[in-house]
Parts: structure tokens; sequence; C-alpha cells
């Protein structure tokens, strides 16, 4: 037995699987696995971590190295990040979803010249809107209703915003969930709604905090820039590790941005409300 | 109020960040962001650990054109105290119910916004995403984060990426 360079024993004579290597924002990851079939899949799901449209900047060094270790006399999959073991499964689909969001999380927090806030975001005649929220709170079924109406597709993950507080698409496939039960996700190119893909970035007109609540009507509560950008660090991901860039590119987006509260009920008719908004609201 | 040390303004370890009349603070070491209103902002600033609260009311008042009680000033200076925003901490000025009172009697005769200060602990990478309020899918949260996979009543927590527990 012999050690390869994440710590981890091969057997001898057999050769090591070369690992996947990419690079995101500045960030490099590689994937080691021992089983050749597993690694092939990852691979083959990478667009849906990482858009093929979006723009990468080179990485100086793979600084962020995972590796999946099946064992198949306990039936188990364990995941390591920098050589430490993070997770164990036993089903493999729970295993890749697991990875998929380790990895874009990953990505997230530490990209270069970028920050990440967890948003969906769609452009309405040139000007960005940035709906932040967790996940499941209903971010990706407002993104897809502006696109039915029209808007263009930024994403319905990340708002990546630059230095000069633009945003950029960041446009992987809209992950439906409501189809085939509540927790299921189902990939949707916008296409498949009507919509086209946005290519350029944009400066925010409008950043939106909402969340679902039955029967709730828009209700339009317009935010101060500070008080706004407290809500928006709840869903930024590099805050803790950089702070002071953080807060200058999220205050640069801000700046020149309204930032309103409501909650949000039917879709379809807040939807076509805040559209109205946009198109109104000055600021 | 009389035992409370002439306040002075913390500088180490924070990251501070103006926004016209806002300003957005952040504490490195407690990791916690704080976003001060104007009155609380400007009080702040006049927080030199040499001016008397008289100068800090002149302050106030030169600044918001409005006439300033020393209520609430304190009221101010007991938020930043509370916030870990001073030198040195100091025992609250007033208790939660006496506050009440204060700002209800502060608030009807000024002019002047009350002082606020918005803060917010921040959220690690994977609490960002995912991981906020009662989450219904634990992956790629903490351990000890609340769950409720069936969406019931009984709350479970994240434990190893599954919710326990529910």
């Amino acid at each position: 037995m012999r050690s390869n360079n994440l710590g981890f024993l091969t057997e001898s004579g057999k050769p090591e699987l070369q690992p996947i290597r990419f690079e995101a924002y500045g960030v490099g990851i590689e994937i080691g696995c021992n089983n050749s079939l597993i690694l092939r899949e990852i691979e083959s799901r990478l667009p849906r971590i990482i858009p093929k449209e979006t723009k990468h900047l080179k990485a100086k060094k793979f600084d962020h190295l995972f590796f999946i270790k099946e064992i198949p006399t306990d039936n188990l999959f364990e995941i390591y990040k920098n050589s430490k073991k993070i997770e164990w499964w036993t089903d493999k689909n729970a295993l890749l979803d697991y990875l998929d969001s380790q990895l874009r999380v990953t990505i997230a927090e530490y990209a270069v010249s970028r920050v990440f806030i967890h948003a969906g975001v769609v452009s309405w005649k040139g000007n960005a809107l940035v709906i932040p929220g967790k996940s499941y709170s209903g971010k990706t079924t407002l993104t897809a209703e502006l696109i039915k109406r029209g808007a263009i597709y930024y994403s319905d993950e990340y708002a990546v915003i630059d230095e000069r507080g633009y945003v950029h698409p960041f446009p992987k496939m809209l992950s439906i969930r409501g189809i085939i039960d509540e927790f299921t996700q189902v990939d949707f190119k916008p296409e498949d709604l009507g919509g086209k893909i946005g290519t350029e970035p944009l400066p925010v007109k409008l950043v939106l905090i909402t969340e679902f609540e039955k029967n709730a009507v828009w209700k339009p509560s317009r935010l101060k820039t500070g008080e706004g950008i407290i809500d928006i660090l709840r869903h930024t991901l590099p805050t803790r590790l950089k702070p002071a860039f953080t807060l200058r590119v999220i205050s640069k987006m801000a700046k020149h941005a309204v930032i309103t509260k409501s909650k949000r009920g039917e879709v379809g008719k807040f939807a076509q409300d805040l559209i109205h908004y946009m198109e109104t609201v000055s600021t | 109020m009389n035992n409370f040390k002439i306040p002075a303004a913390r500088s180490e370890d924070l990251i501070i960040q103006g926004l016209g009349e806002e300003v957005l603070v952040y504490d490195l070491k407690t990791d916690k962001a704080h976003c001060l209103n104007q009155t609380t902002a400007i009080v702040w600033n006049a927080c030199d650990g040499k001016n008397s609260i008289n100068k800090i009311i002149e302050s106030l008042e030169n600044q918001t054109g409005g006439k300033v009680s020393e209520d609430l000033v304190w009221l101010a200076i007991d938020l930043l105290n509370e916030r870990n925003l001073l030198t040195e901490k100091n025992p609250q000025i007033f208790s939660k119910s006496n506050r009440r009172e204060v700002l209800k009697k502060v608030g009807l005769a000024s002019v002047v916004a009350l002082p606020i200060i918005a803060s917010l602990v921040a959220p690690t990478a994977a609490f960002a995403v995912a991981c906020s309020g009662t989450v219904t899918n634990c992956v790629g949260c903490p351990d000890g984060t609340p769950c409720d996979v069936d969406m019931d009543t009984i709350i479970g927590m994240c434990l190893a990426g599954a919710c326990a527990g529910d």
C-alpha cells in the first residue's frame, strides 16, 4: 500500500485514477475517487454545478481537494475534503447531490474578485433584480414566473457580484421543486420557459427581500441602504472569510439600488406587481 | 449613569464602511455586522473618550439640526455599549423595560430619529445557502441546525447531513 497526494491509500500495483481538476472563479478544485465509474459520473455532472456559459478566472492552485472513497464491503461512500472526512452516505445519488452542493458552496465562498449571494437574478429592460433567499424560500418559483413574463434569466442560485457592484450571469439550469415531490429538483432550461439567458454584467436596480406567506399580498416597504445590506448579508457566502471585501462590494452594489421587502403570496400576481414596481421605482 | 465612563468608540478589529448617513460595522472578533442609523453613527463618531455628554449632544444637534435630549444620547451610548462598540464595556444603563419607557418619552419629544442598530451574526457559507431557520433538507447544513423533513410539528436537528429526531 502507498499513499497518494491526498493521503489515501491505494492498492499497490494498481494505477491511481486521474483526478478531475477544474477551476471556476479563481478557485481550483480537484476531485479524486477510487472508482472510475463514479469519477466519470461526477465529471458528467459538472455542468450542473458550474454553468458552461460562465466566464472563469484562472486558478493559481488547486487548493480544495475532494476525495470520494467507495467501501464496497460496507456499501458505503465517504467524502473527504482536504483530507478530512466530512460526510458518508450509503446512497450514491445522495452522495453525488451532496458533493454538488459542497463544490458549489466552496466555489461561492472562495471565489476571487467576486461576492456570491444566494439569490435568484433576472434582468428587466436592462436592469437587474436580485432576490436573495435561502433554499426552499421560493426563489426559483419566482424567477421562473418572471422569465415566463419576459425577464432575462441570470441565475436561480447565485448573484455573482463584481468589484464594481455589477451582477454577472450564473445561468445554471433552473432547479424546480414540486413537480415530482416537494424535495426533488427537476432541471429546466430557461428556454423551456420561453426565456433567454443574460450575457452581460448589469448594475442592480432592485433587491427584493421576500419570503412566502400564504395569502400575502404585495406590500413593498423600502429599506435604508445599510438596513438592507444587513438583510443581504444573511445570504452572502464569503462574509466571514473576506469581510472587508464583501462589505465593500455589497455596499457598491446597494448604493444605486432600491432595497425593498415584501411577503410573497400567489406567485403570478406577485410577479405582475413586482414588474410594475421595478418599472416605476426610482433610486 | 454617573458610573459610566466617558465613552470612546472602539476601532480595533472593526471594519467600518460609511454609507451616507448610516455606518456599517463588521466586528472581526465576533463576526457580527451592525448597521448604525444616523443618530447612532453621529454619537459613535463623537465618542472619542474626551468629549463630555454635553459635547456629544452638541455634536448631534449640529449635525441633525434638531434639539436633542440627554436621554436620547444615553440610549445611543447604551446600544453601542451593548454591541461592544465602545472601548470599555460598561454596565447597561437602561433595563429593557426602562429603555422602552425612555424610548417612548424621547420618541414623542424628539425630531431626531431614535437610535437604532440592526445587527446580524454573519452566517457561515453553508448557513447562507440553506441553513437559516428550520430547514427541510440537512444536506450541507452544520450539525445542530433545526430541521423538519416531514413538515410536521416535531422539529429535529441536522446530524451528519440527515434530520435526526424529526
